[in-house]
């Protein structure tokens, strides 16, 4: 339907265009924080502006994945998402944008400055793409490269009520991706429109010599006439959300058929995929020592293991959680009952809704809870927070397609649902949100950058 | 007595493993990427070269070999390793559970496995310098079984490894890197990073000594890790060892499964069946032949390119008698090079060729050339002398090479020739 991209790119603008905007969201930035770098000095004459996630490397940009260990980390590089978009001719960087750090957590407040929420800034913008969403929520024209591990795209992006989309694990680069979970991270997009999100898709996806896992070429889009309910995940939300979605079925029930199914394996979907996530995670943190890149600790005279230890006191809280727990579930004596069992538990998933997706979409509420407050956020222990993530985890462990869109408003925040379809079908995603768009109104606080 | 061993060797690739710089640069820190450096954003892109290369040498050991390969990360904190975890193959290895043979005795070869080599630490005074040219270059770590049971067998093992290697293109005489566990009595005592072909039998060596004495003694071995140290050729204790080290293994996601399927790779060379095949035509045994093979580098290739019998049997010679009017010398490759070119042209190597060849000097020697009535004249004069010689034929006609032999080194003689008549010749009697 409503396509920014072109709308923007049809326009006159004015020369100033781009230093006005900049200066926007300089001023913008200091009430929602949705930006670590906004660029000023942009050569961009008739581009829809893009931000990226801070953990996807831009050159000669401070890239720092949320996280002080990383300060002052200046890529010699661009991400292959990077680097297509800049190519293609029709996109201008307009900065990098808030995060979790290194993508650790479901509302954006792992991180030293939280983004706030665009429809209201006492509340969560959601995480770990916190920024990316909230910028797509203030900017009228602006498309955003996120990226989600365990639902990093699609829990922000519903709670700034915009789309997220989250692409065929595979479908496009990892390269320039600054690693939470390699088996579980996925580059993908949020934008006021479906179009606009599939215009970008379609910049960005296809194999990349630099990225041995991205091997998927062939999108598809096959479309399904049913519409699954998982009912041991629907269990889970909480009672007004649960109402608000089951009036969206009554919507959707008049052009799709709609089926309560019950998938026992997905009551367990949780405990696996912190396991996988924490254990790759904990890896790839082993690198973050105080003396190559970022962060400098510069006592050389100390040994090693004190150097190290010392260096690395600067990771964020949850960063050291998952650290501690990641090598732990890697240790000789627990990987078999851990680590091992987990990776046998996703096989399992990704067969039993390969299954299932191939007769129709699955649809559930994206987050069981309506929008919480950034002080009701803070209270909650690990546990209780990682229990939020019970509709984005079984398609991101399943490496499944996905996709968030807003559906209805409450008390004036916004709610999102989320489909799921099968392994390299992610156009029918795409249109299934252009078709509902063709009927639902977006609301929007701001329009920064309106023409 | 047991001994283990994991041997590391650079794989011969141009490039790294994970990324395309160049692995053969000199010059510290020129040959460097994000990825060999692990940058933030980075990822390991498989050489398909390394692959092809590891997979020939798995081969080459028996082993059996995974239709899908994978990586693993084997995680510890050390300055020299740019991501704090190195890729490296568990059982995802392109090859295991295969063996080695020396002397008639299989050992069992564990693991052959592809991996990633650390960055090169250099120490100037109080200075720890990392060059990173080597950070991400290609090895393969072959892991036997404890199934070396002596020095004598360690070397054979190294004798024969040798070879095989050298004939997929990679030469231990210049580097070789290699963890001993010895264990005399059944605490297993380890001996870290031991470098050269030299120092591996002088530590093991020295290793059984050590504990044969502290058993003579009836004092306890620990269980430990030891260093080797070159200038005093003696091991020392790193390290008391409780337990196995942890590295916290997982797959390494960025690389999934490989599949090694239609990948091509060299086939083996194995110089035992070689020496046995020549032995067979020569009177020589099979071990002097595998001596004889065992020179140098090139010589076995050289030799293996003949394929006429007789050729093969007049190289062999040309070696043995080199060795024997040489002082015991080995032929260098320059020498074997001139003698298979002589033996190419069908000329003899006799002593005066041998020391022309010794002094340098261009050597071109003819054969002798007789008339039919002279070389038969010859071949029944040798016979008539030789009646045991002949005896000894009509019971193995193998003999015959023999008798080809005396009468052709006498004389100056191409074998040729005096095979056709001798063959004859030895009918009538």
């Amino acid at each position: 339907m409503a396509s920014h991209i072109r709308e923007f790119l049809g326009h006159e603008k004015p020369s100033d265009y781009y230093s006005k905007l900049a200066e926007e969201l300089e001023r913008t930035n200091s009430e929602y924080h949705a930006f670590n770098v906004i660029k000023k000095d942009t050569e961009a004459k008739n581009q829809v502006p893009f931000s990226t996630k801070a953990n996807i490397c831009v050159k000669g940009v401070e890239t720092t994945a949320g996280s002080k260990m990383l300060r002052g980390y200046v890529p010699p590089f661009n991400a292959t998402v990077v680097e297509r978009m800049l190519k293609e001719g029709s996109f201008s960087f307009i900065g990098e944008t808030n995060m979790d750090e290194f993508g650790f957590g479901t509302f954006g407040i792992n991180t030293e400055v939280p983004a706030r929420n665009a429809f209201d800034s006492r509340y969560a913008a959601g995480g770990s793409s916190s920024g990316s969403a909230v910028a797509t929520a203030l900017l009228k024209y602006h498309v955003a490269i996120a990226e989600s591990t365990g639902g990093s795209i699609s829990t922000p992006a519903a709670l700034n009520g915009v789309v997220g989309f989250t692409p065929t694990y595979g479908a496009v680069s990892r390269y320039g991706l600054i690693d939470y979970a390699n088996s579980l991270d996925k580059i993908g997009i949020m934008a006021r429109s479906s179009d606009d999100a599939r215009g970008v898709f379609d910049v960005i996806r296809g194999r990349d010599n630099y990225d041995v896992t991205c091997a998927i070429e062939k999108i598809t889009n096959n479309k399904k006439g049913k519409l699954f309910v998982i009912e041991e995940l629907l269990e889970k939300a909480d009672p007004k959300i649960r109402s608000e979605f089951e009036r969206l079925l009554d919507k959707l029930g008049k052009e799709y058929e709609i089926k309560t199914i019950s998938m026992n394996i997905l009551s367990d979907a949780i405990e696996p995929y912190y396991i996988i996530a924490m254990a790759e995670a904990s890896t790839n943190l082993a690198k973050y020592n105080g003396y190559k890149y970022g962060f400098q600790y510069g006592e050389f005279n100390r040994r090693y293991n004190d150097f190290f230890t010392e260096a690395r006191s600067n990771f964020g809280m949850e960063a050291k959680r998952r650290i501690i727990l990641g090598t732990f579930i890697r240790s000789e004596s627990v990987k078999a009952r851990y680590y091992t069992k987990a990776l046998m538990i996703r096989q399992m998933i990704i067969n039993e809704m390969g299954k299932v997706l191939k007769d129709g979409f699955v649809i559930s509420p994206t987050l069981p809870i309506p929008t919480p407050k950034i002080a009701d956020v803070e209270k909650l222990t690990p546990v209780q927070n990682y229990a939020l993530d019970v509709f984005t985890i079984p398609p991101s462990i399943g490496g499944f397609p996905h996709l968030t869109f807003p559906y209805a408003y409450v008390n004036e925040m916004p709610i999102g649902a989320q489909i799921i379809t099968e392994q390299a079908n992610d156009y029918a995603l795409l249109d299934f949100s252009s078709k509902w768009e063709e009927s639902f109104q977006y609301k929007y606080k701001h329009n920064i950058g309106s023409l | 007595m047991k001994i283990g061993l994991e041997v590391h060797v650079a794989l011969p690739t141009k490039s790294k493993l994970f990324c395309s710089c160049s692995a053969e640069a000199e010059e510290p820190n020129t040959a460097i990427c994000p990825i060999c450096l692990g940058f933030p954003g980075s990822k390991p892109m498989l050489n398909e070269a390394a692959v092809t290369s590891a997979l020939g040498i798995a081969n080459a050991l028996h082993c059996k070999i995974n239709r899908n390969i994978s990586f693993v990360r084997k995680v510890y904190f050390y300055p020299d390793l740019p991501k704090c975890y190195q890729i490296t193959q568990t059982d995802g290895s392109v090859g295991g559970e295969g063996y080695l043979e020396i002397e008639g005795k299989k050992v069992r070869i564990r693991r052959v496995q592809i991996e990633e080599d650390p960055a090169q630490i250099v120490r100037e005074g109080l200075l720890t310098l990392l060059d990173f040219n080597r950070s991400g270059t290609p090895l393969v770590e072959i892991v036997t079984e404890p199934d070396i049971t002596s020095e004598e067998e360690l070397r054979s093992f190294i004798a024969n490894l040798r070879s095989i290697l050298y004939y997929l293109g990679v030469d231990i005489n210049k580097e070789i890197k290699a963890d001993l566990n010895i264990s005399l009595a059944d605490i297993r005592v380890e001996v870290k990073n031991v470098t050269g072909i030299k120092s591996l039998i002088e530590a093991t060596r020295f290793e059984i000594e050590r504990q044969t004495q502290l058993i003579k003694e009836g004092s306890p071995i620990a269980r430990e890790t030891r260093g080797y140290n070159e200038k005093s050729k003696l091991t020392e204790s790193l390290r008391e060892k409780e337990t196995d080290e942890e590295y916290g293994y997982i797959y390494e996601p960025d690389l999934t499964t490989f599949d090694i399927n239609g990948m091509g790779f060299r086939q083996a060379v194995y110089i035992g069946e070689i020496a046995e095949k020549l032995a067979q035509g020569s009177d020589l045994n099979p071990k002097t032949i595998r001596e004889i093979t065992m020179l140098d580098s090139r010589s076995l290739e050289l030799i293996n390119k003949f394929k006429a019998e007789y050729k093969l049997r007049s190289i062999v010679h040309a070696i043995e008698r080199y060795k024997k009017y040489g002082g015991e010398e080995a032929p260098s490759d320059d020498v074997i090079e001139k003698m298979t070119k002589l033996v190419e042209e069908d000329k003899i190597i006799t002593r005066e060729t041998v020391q022309d060849l010794k002094a340098g000097k261009q050597v071109a020697i003819e054969y002798s050339k007789l008339s039919g009535d002279q070389l038969d004249k010859l071949i029944r004069d040798f016979l008539d002398k030789n009646p045991k010689i002949v005896a000894e034929y009509k019971r193995n006609s193998k003999t015959i090479n023999l008798i080809i032999g005396k009468i052709t080194e006498k004389n100056g003689l191409h074998p040729k020739d005096v095979a056709k008549r001798v063959v004859e010749i030895l009918s009538g009697y």
